[in-house]
């Protein structure tokens, strides 16, 4: 009797707590993924160099740590959540002197719809996005400016995963 | 309705008197079938001192053989969890049935159970939502986004069932403490909204990578014999 009691409490007490914490390996909320072309021929791959991404929040620029100043032709970047609408400052030949910031600058504009959805009692839920609107300049500013931005191509608009390209952007 | 019932236990007092006076001369001490009464004191006590928790389960058993048991717990619960990223909220009543069978062999005049048990279980429940924070590893520049608007998803329900085991130990005349620990295997689950239901009342808290659950229950309950033999 005791050693049925036994085995029962090992069966409650082994394999049951793991499920509270979040593993690493889990589907977390996609970010979009930009590929860059070249203006000339929009079906050839072109780098940006040295390109540094910032999110502008609430007035205030902060530096997507992994885009800070990479020579790549595609990136992937967060959206906000708590809100649909995104805004970034995309800077090439980017470069920092005594906290003084170099580049060409070109603001991001992203519009979107965001679904909640439920992945696991211990992680909650994670975003996916529709895009709405995508623009190359800042509504704010007026007149509006462009920089080295040309052109853009919004070719996925649900952004579910991020294995494929999401927005294609001309320059 | 509490004359009713007075009524009722005299009634198998008498009952009870008229038998042994029947046999007074009779030497061997019978077994008493009745039907036993009780409340779950860990739920009483994990409802005064925990604020996430409210649960109340009454129980019921009838002995119909000499070592079986027809056995049935009525209850309900709301039960809170909250971890980093989820608050929920989890409201309903439950129903389970079935029987135990005592393993343990009394001495004479004696009628404590060690017992194992099986039970089918239903629940008819609700879970809110209360809040969530988006699951974003890469929210470095944005910070976490953290919604208060409540999901409700009502009129849930689960079915699983359930092995027991357990003592019950009379401690007084016709008063029982009992401890039981219970390992469940959900059979069934309505969700709503995509949702997976984090808790069920009366089947507990649930595992996302197994349908398996426990519980326990310490009671205290009340035998109203019915008749000797």
């Amino acid at each position: 009797m005791y050693r049925l009691i036994l085995i029962v409490s090992i069966i409650f007490l082994t394999g049951c707590e793991k499920d509270d914490i979040c593993p690493e390996s889990t589907q977390t909320t996609p970010r979009l993924v930009i590929t860059f072309y070249d203006i000339d021929n929009t079906q050839e791959r072109k780098n940006v160099e040295s390109l540094a991404v910032y999110a502008v929040r609430d007035n205030e620029l902060v530096l997507i740590e992994d885009i800070s100043g990479i020579t790549t032709d595609s990136i992937a970047i967060p959206l906000r959540n708590d809100i649909g609408v995104s805004n970034f400052k995309f800077i090439k030949n980017y470069s920092v002197e005594n906290d003084v910031m170099f580049g060409d600058s070109n603001h991001i504009y992203i519009d979107y719809e965001i679904n909640d959805v439920f992945i696991s009692r211990a992680c909650g839920f994670i975003a996916n996005y529709s895009i709405t609107t995508l623009l190359n300049y800042d509504l704010m500013a007026d007149p509006p400016i462009t920089g080295w931005i040309t052109g853009y191509e919004i070719i996925n608009s649900t952004v579910t995963n991020e294995n494929q390209s999401h927005v294609k952007i001309l320059h | 309705m509490l004359k009713y019932y007075i009524s009722i236990i005299l009634a198998f007092n008498f009952f009870i008197n008229s038998f042994s006076q029947t046999e007074a001369d009779s030497i061997s001490i019978k077994n008493k079938f009745g039907l036993r009464a009780g409340v779950d004191l860990s739920k009483l006590l994990n409802s005064a001192f925990n604020d996430d928790y409210e649960g109340f389960e009454v129980s019921a058993d009838l002995r119909i053989l000499k070592n079986i048991y027809i056995s049935a717990e009525i209850g309900t619960e709301k039960k809170i969890i909250s971890n980093d990223y989820l608050n929920t909220e989890a409201k309903g009543n439950y129903l389970k049935a079935g029987g135990d069978y005592n393993m343990y062999t009394n001495w004479l005049g004696m009628d404590n159970l060690i017992y194992s048990g099986f039970r089918i279980g239903f629940s008819n429940f609700s879970q809110t939502i209360n809040s969530y924070t988006i699951y974003d590893v890469n929210n470095q520049p944005w910070g976490q986004a953290t919604y208060y608007n409540p999901i409700v998803s009502d009129n849930l329900n689960a079915l699983w069932m359930e092995f027991i085991v357990g003592i019950k130990t009379q401690v007084l005349n016709n008063l029982f403490l009992g401890f039981n620990i219970q390992l469940k295997n959900l059979i069934s689950d309505k969700t709503k909204n995509n949702i997976d239901n984090i808790y069920i009342p009366g089947f507990n808290r649930t595992y996302d990578s197994s349908s398996l659950g426990s519980g326990f229950s310490y009671s205290i309950s009340y035998l109203v014999p019915i008749i000797k033999k």
